[in-house]
């Protein structure tokens, strides 16, 4: 039997503020090295789901399993395996480069010598290294974008999640990004990657999650789903099939 | 680690925050100088006040010289003699001087020929005998002060009782004569006295203080530096709250929320650094008391002898602030919110703990009120190790209020923080 990283069982979360659920029933197996696109509209819960994911959200009901652990009893714990992009910079402005990815390798609990080791590697490798000890917002979007990404990574985690990493970010940018989530899924890190830009989850994702209007409309390997609809040329048709066309805000 | 990589990360954000080092360093500096010298007349003793007075003198006799001669003695009044009564009106309604003296024509004389008939009438009702050369009935001397409206009213009260006091001594030093006259009348041999009344009785004034501080007094420095000092360190939440919203804006304190559930090394980290700006605050403001305030014409501040317990004093003042900056801040959700209410709240625990004007001025129901205050809290304790020389058994009650409010307020924040961090 394939281990799950992430085990989602008929989540329900419905805000205080509004009518309906934002997510409703929702249910997902993601196995160990999957990269996962969860996929979906404006508003259509994914952003819902990953909150609640990563233990930032409590569940009306439902069970969220990470690393066979639950999320509710086990938050802490498990948060240190995750690194989470989310899609705000969710950097310090005024903190060079060097020193915002030092402060959070400090919060992650890491030793000096690891963290100058992780950081030297992934500037280098996002192409950040001349620019280390600039501050932030001296940043491009790209930049920003890219380092945003690092600060997800320093610990080593083995689950990544990443909300819209690609947005607003010129196309070299991209491609980037793009080949190192490849060569992080080749070493074994199971990634979730929600994203509009079906085209980029086509390119990356091992399986895919449909979300619409709070409920998981297909979900599973990406050839296991688009052969469900052979009438679908490619992700986007499918996309567009399950979802609709109407304009979402 | 957690912390202290906190720590270091809140002093890089401060000191490339020019504004927020003007708001935390200079601004505070700014206001206890402008304070103190504004206050400084409100606050200085009488004794020291010198004002100009106007003298219309009429009489140019005995109690007009009397007069001159007692208020060129005193520090507060420096006499200008006019002639024109008309004038000296002009100038007192104009307030361009506060006061005016005008000593009636033939004041002295009227006076003098008033004590005789005085003691005759004493002589005559014992049987005795008495000059009785001038029986008529004499008018009453009236001085008159005149005053400018807008004169304080303590300053009115000073000047009338020092008249009324030359007058007396006057008064009884020709009693005293008048009867030396009257009783050696057909006795050539008797030699008159002359009477020094100070001898008779005097008012000796001192503080309940140690030797060493005698004369040290509530002034403008010694209130106004504590005072406003404490001000600028509960205003520490304009800054910090300023930032952990930013924090929470920009998503900075997001990626802290996913990455740790307790936000206990960020809420303390962040309580540590602006624990020691606060310290910073207090020596810098009252390094300015002691050297700079002199070189303003002000007093220099005085602070007692025991340095530890001032600056326990200090930390724990320190410590109540920074623990209402940051509830302030993890309670609001928005900065304006939090900024607002954040200073508008510390403007008014200021005012009703004595930081403006001293808490015994003030009406009962603010007094009562101003128990409240940890700002009153803090003014008491800094006034009784500066002015009073106290102990730490008599400041300990203050400090353990102000520990208590920070241990409540920094509670607050993390449980306020935790509960925040899964929704």
């Amino acid at each position: 039997m394939t281990y799950s990283v992430v085990h989602l069982e008929h989540l329900t979360k419905q805000y205080s503020n509004s009518s309906t659920p934002a997510v409703l029933d929702v249910s997902i197996d993601i196995p160990e090295g999957a990269v996962f696109g969860l996929l979906g509209p404006n508003g259509a819960g994914k952003s819902t789901t990953v909150m609640i994911l990563c233990g930032l959200l409590r569940p009306d009901s439902g069970k969220v399993y990470v690393m066979e652990k639950n999320m509710l009893e086990h938050g802490t714990a498990i948060r240190k395996k995750i690194g989470v992009a989310p899609q705000e910079i969710a950097l310090f402005p005024s903190l060079t480069a060097y020193e915002n990815l030092f402060y959070f390798g400090r919060m992650y609990g890491l030793n000096a010598s690891f963290i100058r080791k992780q950081i030297e590697q992934y500037l280098d490798i996002f192409g950040l290294a001349v620019k280390s000890k600039k501050l932030v917002n001296t940043f491009s979007g790209g930049m920003k974008r890219r380092l945003n990404l690092i600060a997800a990574l320093l610990h080593q985690p083995k689950l990544v999640i990443l909300d819209e990493p690609t947005a607003g970010v010129d196309v070299q940018s991209r491609n980037l990004i793009l080949d190192f989530l490849s060569d992080l899924r080749s070493q074994g890190t199971t990634i979730i990657y929600s994203s509009h830009v079906l085209e980029e989850a086509e390119r990356l994702c091992s399986h895919v999650g449909i979300i619409n209007e709070g409920k998981l409309m297909s979900a599973g390997t990406l050839s296991a789903v688009m052969g469900k609809h052979p009438d679908c040329q490619n992700l986007e048709q499918l996309f567009l099939k399950l979802t609709g066309k109407n304009i979402r805000d | 680690m957690k912390i202290l990589a906190t720590i270091y990360k809140e002093f890089l954000l401060l000191i490339r925050d020019p504004g927020g080092m003007a708001l935390i360093f200079i601004m505070p500096l700014a206001l206890v100088i402008v304070m103190a010298l504004v206050q400084d007349a409100p606050f200085r003793d009488y004794q020291e006040f010198r004002i100009d007075v106007l003298l219309i003198d009429n009489d140019t006799d005995s109690l007009s010289a009397k007069l001159k001669e007692a208020f060129n003695a005193s520090r507060n009044v420096n006499l200008i003699i006019l002639s024109d009564t008309v004038e000296a009106t002009a100038l007192v309604r104009s307030g361009k001087y506060k006061a005016a003296i005008i000593i009636p024509k033939d004041a002295s004389n009227t006076l003098r020929k008033n004590t005789r008939q005085l003691i005759t009438s004493i002589f005559s009702n014992f049987g005795l005998a008495a000059d009785q050369t001038d029986s008529a009935e004499l008018p009453i001397v009236t001085l008159e002060i005149l005053l400018d409206p807008a004169i304080k009213a303590n300053f009115q009260q000073t000047l009338s009782g020092a008249i009324e006091k030359i007058i007396a001594t006057v008064q009884t030093g020709w009693v005293l004569e008048e009867l030396q006259n009257q009783l050696s009348e057909g006795n050539a041999e008797a030699k008159k006295i002359d009477f020094d009344l100070s001898q008779i009785i005097q008012v000796s004034q001192r503080y309940a203080s140690e030797n060493k501080y005698q004369g040290l007094v509530l002034n403008s420095v010694q209130h106004n530096v504590p005072a406003w000092t404490m001000f600028a360190m509960f205003f520490i939440l304009y800054p910090l709250a300023g930032n952990f919203i930013k924090e929470r804006e920009e998503g900075s304190m997001l990626r802290l929320r996913l990455i740790s559930g307790s936000q206990f090394p960020i809420i303390s980290g962040k309580f540590a650094f602006y624990f020691i700006v606060c310290l910073v605050q207090f020596l810098m403001m009252i390094l300015v008391g002691i050297f700079v305030m002199p070189f303003l014409g002000l007093s220099k501040l005085v602070l007692g002898e025991d340095v530890v317990l001032i600056f326990i004093t200090a930390s724990c003042v320190a410590m109540a602030a920074t623990g209402y900056g940051i509830l302030i801040a993890v309670y609001f959700r928005t900065a304006q919110q939090a900024l607002s209410f954040g200073s508008i709240s510390v403007v008014i625990l200021s005012a009703i703990g004595g930081v403006w004007v001293p808490v015994y001025v003030m009406p009962e129901i603010l007094q009562t009120l101003s128990q409240f205050s940890p700002m009153s809290w803090g003014l008491e304790s800094f006034n009784d190790l500066f002015l009073r020389q106290a102990s730490f058994q008599t400041i300990l009650p203050n400090l353990l209020r102000l520990v208590g409010f920070a241990l409540v307020t920094g509670t607050a924040s993390i449980i306020v923080n935790n509960a925040r961090t899964v929704e």
